[in-house]
């Protein structure tokens, strides 16, 4: 018997632990090329370009660097202007941005002029367009078309990648290389009006600014008003040489109506009058002025039939980049196609300042056809210059000029061949220079070298823009394919062990064997949990609207037990049933109604997600009613913790010493948070004071070391029989038994330590507004444990893990965490430091947004103690591995087997819906929280896996001290 | 007696799913047993499919003419005043239901002749409401007549107890608590309670065993239990269901609570309906095949 079961149980401690940190190693390199294909991060130069510039790049440009940032402003703007060799175009701009504005509503499409309706609302434009005046291109955007990241792209020339927006989250301002800063470095004044977007990427740049905000979508009226009540005083006025204007009303009239909507035409024909008035102004004013004032009408983005923007669809990215000057241009009537990037360049040429470093414009050259031929040459040269100083850094080994460029034309890709055209062109070019009492009257030389280079320049910008937006499909499938491979891995190793505990089950416990494998209603409902939430990953609205599928989910699941527990009191009208039964049973109706009131409450909490988040909710409530209430229930949610952990460690049945040691160890800790509330209550505005930080790091240091203390301590320390238990049952004066019972209760008092230690670290670094919910979710936790701990053996273990699981997100949400980047808590990150580090403040960030899920693996620990292990002790042959192996199963398998199918469902979805409208507003920023996610699981599961494998070592080598200590004593 | 006895054998494979091994146990848990498929064979024999069918009609047609005068006597919809509908729709239906469920009322004491005769002599309902004593078949119709009453009774307090089980079971799921949603919740569970409670409440009354089986086992024996159980589960399951466009942003009217919720609720114990019909149906034609 003995041999065929240990034949069976092939599946042994060491083996299960190698096998999952296999699947989660290939997990991760999983995870981690997904993520490197998916984001991709891109080299980018640091600074601002400066002097060097107008040098070839290997000219060695280290002093001429330091010599920029030195020279006083006027010094530098004349220096520009006498390297560059080309003068200025013009010395003011105005920078008038109509948000969400079509190219194709003033330029119309595919040549044909734009819609009756669209050219009568603007009649002084086409006008200009048709006397030449102006020159409009269509300005193709990158996506996502949305505000903020398209400005940077004008102003730098540079497409972002979505990782910036993750990896500076406490500051918005734009520190790449910009026109901005570039003009401001030449001692422009530069005056903002409109969106207030401006401001966050420019903080301090501006003389004079009135940002409006974007926030209150349906006014298109007091948005555009806000602005041009301003234009009077700023045209008249001559200090600025830099004015930004930036109407909203007509993206807010798109979101609201679409393309067709009825306030479309009053909206274009009030830019219209916008525009005259600017241009007449300007005309009046050209006589003043040496050389004028550019207008420039330009738009971040287009916008769909519906209205709506984000995506990269034409009529997203079919922006308008318009030219409005007093001369006329030359060739303004054909259809002109251009990059919205390439505006960068462009105003960086036509003001004499250096083009931003990591632009990938090419400069739009009909603009510049005022200027003499050599000055255009030297325009396209300083453009080529740039754009191979970015190639460079791309591929470091680039040299240019040391291969012959003949064989490698006919490999007709690779930077080899960008490399080729560059030297083509400057070799042109250097011709054209020499030769110049030969020219050519017709300007065939010329007209080559010109095309040399904007072949140069288009295929490098080609390229390089590819490089940043292009995901490596091969990568992203390999990534995905390593994460089936492991969550398979995963998977049919639940499996195994279930087979495995079942098997044992059969055969130990032979009464209840239906019970055991039988497949129950719960269990079912679980995995078509799995199977909703995997399909509310292709819908963009259920990924917003996440927090109410796991409330209701978790909610059903335990109404589901709930239904069981009332099932199985079918025996209450029965003899067998004793009283105790039937107060247990009452025990376990409380309990799930706990968890299901708490978790109705943490509904209400916040209102949460995108859509309803206007909706009325607990937190809003309280936050009207004032930080005297808030206050007063973040006061109540420390005694209910504390009241809460009292209580459990009471009904563990512990000497009376060991409990009053253990509360008082987690006494001070908790005492000092609520001084901290307490004095906190005046000063929560103000800046904090260094008392409260070191009074916080002190707090950080007692639960620290307690929970260490407790960790390192409770093993040795821990009676090997419980006092209670002890009488109760009749086998354990067997020599060879295991010490279960102490291996139980060190495990509860570990977890209890910490749960309650991570308890009062939130009720620290959360909002006040949040400690109420920590509080509901520590009493949904215990509930829940308790309902499924103590002899309640109609429940499969996995079911129980599964269950905590969803709690733990359910809680997740119920703090007012959402999946977009808006509501991770800052400001809680620098609780308690000193100094500012990224390191630091993001480790407490994670614990803050992750406070939830965390905690309900660390409860696992809990969970786990009291009846797996008396499960064990029913069977002859365990060993300590075993016991850990039966102990440790579930909890580790279950977590990180949902998560890697969570995990995985989703990377699928991201790589199916990469080209959506909403893959970097709505997915990419879930994609980020399944990844932290997944971080919380590993940290969680490892936790309780090395501290469950610590217990377990200590208490073998108890076990045999004593067990030689003994057989000593027989001898004698 | 025999019969008995090897209905009890039957049934004993039937019940004892999950027995206990030890056979000191079996003994005293049998002793129940033995009784309860045989009181419920005895009550609950399958009637006819004719009268089945115009039972599950009427309950249907009530729905359906419950809106067709919600919108043509009070000219109110779901979409536009949930409330009002609701209202109207679960009276009608609750009327309708409470009804036709009397009439498959179980009691334990069934009305006959003699025993009533007998029984209802020695009693004081004679003296109390003056009838003349002699008067049997009045006194069975009288008996009748105060089950059905009772049973009438039965069902509006299952009215009441079913609607508060249900708004909380829809709060806890996440239902809005607001003031200005508080009628919508009352109607709904109400309503919601006339696709459940009620009729179990008419047909068992207070019988804890019948609930236990019909609600917590979902183990329905003979034609009423099928009536009940059906459409009660797939009403509450048709519910759930229809909770879940209401979150989603597709600005529709009748995303609002109760309006899609009441939808799948109907649909649920429409098909319930159908379902129950189906399985009594079936189970007609088998006993009949095993008659033969």
């Amino acid at each position: 018997m003995r041999k065929r079961t240990n034949n069976y149980y092939s599946l042994t401690c060491s083996k299960l632990a190698l096998f999952t940190v296999l699947a989660v190693v290939i997990q991760i390199i999983g995870l981690s090329l997904f993520i490197v294909g998916f984001f991709p991060v891109k080299p980018t130069l640091s600074g601002m370009s400066g002097l060097e510039s107008f040098y070839p790049p290997a000219f060695d440009s280290s002093d001429l660097a330091q010599n920029t940032s030195a020279l006083p402003p006027e010094m530098l703007k004349s220096l520009y202007q006498e390297l560059s060799g080309v003068p200025p175009l013009f010395d003011r701009l105005i920078l008038m941005v109509v948000d969400g504005l079509p190219a194709e509503f003033v330029l119309g499409k595919d040549g044909k002029p734009p819609p009756e309706v669209f050219k009568e609302a603007m009649p002084y434009t086409q006008s200009l367009l048709a006397k030449g005046l102006a020159i409009g291109y269509h300005a193709k955007a990158a996506p996502p078309t949305v505000t903020m990241p398209r400005l940077k792209a004008m102003v730098s020339g540079a497409v972002g990648g979505f990782l910036d927006v993750a990896t500076n989250f406490n500051t918005q301002a734009f520190l790449d290389d910009n026109l901005i800063a570039q003009f401001l470095r030449i001692g422009w004044k530069m005056v903002m009006l409109g969106d207030e977007t401006w401001l966050k990427l420019f903080p301090d740049m501006f003389a004079r600014h009135d940002g409006v905000s974007s926030f209150f979508v349906k006014d298109t009226i007091q948005v555009d008003y806000n602005v041009s009540r301003h234009l009077t005083t700023e045209l008249s006025s001559t200090d600025w040489d830099l004015l930004i204007l930036h109407y909203l009303g007509l993206d807010h009239v798109g979101h609201i109506g679409g393309r067709n909507s009825d306030l479309m035409g009053p909206k274009l024909m009030e830019m219209d009058e916008v525009i005259k008035r600017i241009h007449s102004s300007v005309m009046q004013t050209q006589g003043t002025n040496e050389r004028g004032t550019l207008l420039m009408v330009v738009s971040d983005h287009g916008m769909t039939q519906g209205g709506n923007h984000g995506g990269s669809s034409y009529e997203e990215t079919d922006s308008l980049a318009l030219f409005v000057s007093t001369q006329e241009f030359s060739d303004s009537e054909s259809t002109k196609e251009a990059y919205q990037v390439d505006m960068a360049s462009t105003l960086a040429l036509l003001f004499g300042v250096p083009i931003p470093k990591n632009n990938i414009g090419t400069v739009m050259v009909d603009v510049f056809t005022s200027l003499k031929d050599e000055q255009q040459l030297r325009i396209l040269e300083l453009n080529s210059w740039q754009l191979l100083r970015l190639l460079q850094t791309h591929l470091n080994e680039l040299g240019c000029g040391r291969f012959s460029c003949k064989s490698a034309r006919e490999q007709n890709d690779g930077p080899e061949r960008l490399c080729c055209s560059y030297l083509d062109a400057t070799a042109l070019h250097e011709s054209w220079k020499s030769k110049r009492s030969l020219r050519s009257v017709d300007g065939g030389d010329y007209r080559s070298t010109v095309l040399a280079y904007l072949e140069f320049l288009g295929t490098t910008s080609k390229w390089l823009s590819s490089r940043s937006t292009d995901k490596p499909i091969g990568l992203l499938v390999s990534g995905i394919a390593a994460m089936l491979l492991s969550c398979f891995g995963l998977m049919s190793l639940t499996f195994l062990f279930t087979r495995e505990v079942n098997y044992k089950g059969s055969q130990d416990i032979s009464h209840t064997d239906n019970n055991i494998r039988k497949w129950h209603l719960e269990e079912n409902f679980i995995l078509a949990v799995i199977f909703i939430l995997i399909l509310s990953m292709g819908s963009s609205s259920m990924i917003e609207e996440e927090q109410y599928i796991w409330h209701y989910m978790t909610s059903s699941l335990y109404l589901i037990l709930l239904r069981k527990t009332i099932q199985s009191m079918k025996n209450g009208s029965t003899l067998t049933v004793t009283a105790e039964q039937r107060k247990m049973r009452s025990h376990y109706i409380y309990s799930i109604v706990a968890v299901l009131v708490s978790g109705r409450i943490l509904r209400g909490w916040h209102q949460g997600g995108v859509n309803w988040s206007y909706l009325p909710d607990t937190a809003k409530l309280l936050e009207q009613a004032g930080t005297a209430h808030i206050k007063s229930l973040q006061l109540l949610s420390v005694v209910l913790v504390i009241t809460i952990c009292l209580a459990v460690l009471l009904t563990l049945g512990l000497r009376r010493h060991v409990s009053m040691f253990l509360v008082l160890v987690y006494l001070f800790p908790a005492l000092l948070i609520l001084k901290q509330i307490l004095t906190l209550q005046d000063s929560t505005f103000g800046s904090p004071s260094i008392g409260s930080t070191t009074m916080i790091q002190i707090v950080y240091a007692l639960l620290g070391t307690s929970t260490v203390g407790i960790l390192l301590g409770t093993p040795w320390l821990m009676p090997l029989q419980n006092p209670k238990t002890l009488s109760s049952e009749v086998s354990c004066e067997s020599p060879i038994k295991l010490p279960l019972d102490g291996f139980g209760d060190s495990l509860y008092v570990i977890g209890w330590g910490y749960m309650f230690s991570w308890c009062l670290l939130q009720i620290l670094l959360q909002q006040p507004i949040n400690s109420m919910p920590v509080s509901l979710l520590l009493l949904q936790i215990v509930a829940s444990i308790r309902y499924f701990s103590g002899g309640n053996r109609h429940h499969k273990q996995w079911v129980k893990v599964a269950a905590l699981y969803c709690v733990g997100m359910a809680g997740h949400f119920g703090l007012g965490n959402t999946n977009t980047l808006a509501t991770i808590d800052v400001a809680g990150a620098f609780i308690g430091i000193s100094s500012h580090s990224t390191i630091i403040s993001g480790i407490l960030m994670f614990i803050i947004t992750y406070a939830s899920p965390m905690l309900a693996l660390l409860s696992m620990l809990m969970g786990v103690s009291a009846d797996d292990v008396r499960a064990v002790s029913n069977s002859q042959d365990v060993d300590f591995g075993h016991l850990l192996k039966t102990t440790l199963g579930y909890p580790c398998l279950v977590p990180l087997g949902l998560n890697s199918i969570l995990l995985l469902a989703y990377s699928i979805a991201l790589l199916a819906m990469r080209n959506h409208l909403f893959i970097w507003s709505v997915f990419s920023p879930k994609f980020l929280y399944v990844f932290a996610t997944t971080i919380c699981v590993y940290i969680g599961v490892s936790s309780v896996a090395l501290t469950a494998t610590y217990t377990c070592i200590v208490f073998a080598r108890r076990s045999t001290v004593k067990g030689s200590c003994r057989g000593r004593s027989t001898e004698r | 007696m025999s019969q008995v006895h090897r209905q009890a054998g039957t049934s004993h494979k039937f019940w004892s799913s999950s027995s206990p091994s030890s056979p000191v146990l079996l003994q005293p848990m049998h002793q129940p047993r033995k009784k309860a498929p045989e009181s419920t064979n005895a009550a609950a024999p399958f009637a006819s499919s004719l009268k089945l069918l115009l039972l599950h009609l009427i309950c249907a047609l009530g729905l359906a003419s419950a809106f067709w005068v919600a919108f043509n006597y009070y000219s109110v919809t779901l979409i536009q005043n949930s409330a009002r509908t609701l209202l109207v729709v679960w009276a009608i239906e609750a009327s309708v239901v409470i009804l036709v469920y009397s009439l498959l009322r179980r009691n334990p004491d069934q009305c006959s002749v003699i025993p009533v005769f007998c029984h209802w002599q020695r009693l004081s309902y004679c003296v109390i409401f003056k009838f003349p004593c002699d008067n049997c078949l009045f006194i069975f119709f009288f008996c009748l007549l105060f089950q059905y009453v009772k049973a009438i009774v039965r069902g509006l307090l299952g009215l009441l107890a079913g609607a508060f089980v249900n708004a909380l079971g829809a709060i806890v799921l996440g239902a809005p608590v607001g003031i200005q949603h508080f009628t919508k919740t009352i109607h709904w569970s109400l309503l919601m309670s006339v696709f459940t409670f009620v009729p179990a409440a008419s047909v068992f009354g207070s019988s804890w065993t019948d609930w236990h089986r019909i609600f917590a086992q979902t183990k329905p024996l003979g034609s009423t239990d099928f009536m009940i159980c059906f459409p009660a589960h797939s009403a509450v399951i048709g519910a759930w269901f229809g909770a879940w466009p209401m979150p989603l942003d597709w600005e529709r009217p009748w995303q609002e609570w109760p309006i899609c919720v009441t939808y799948g609720a109907i649909f649920g114990y429409l098909l319930g309906l159908v379902v129950s019909f189906g399985f009594v149906i079936y189970h007609n034609r088998r006993q009949h095949g095993k008659g033969d």
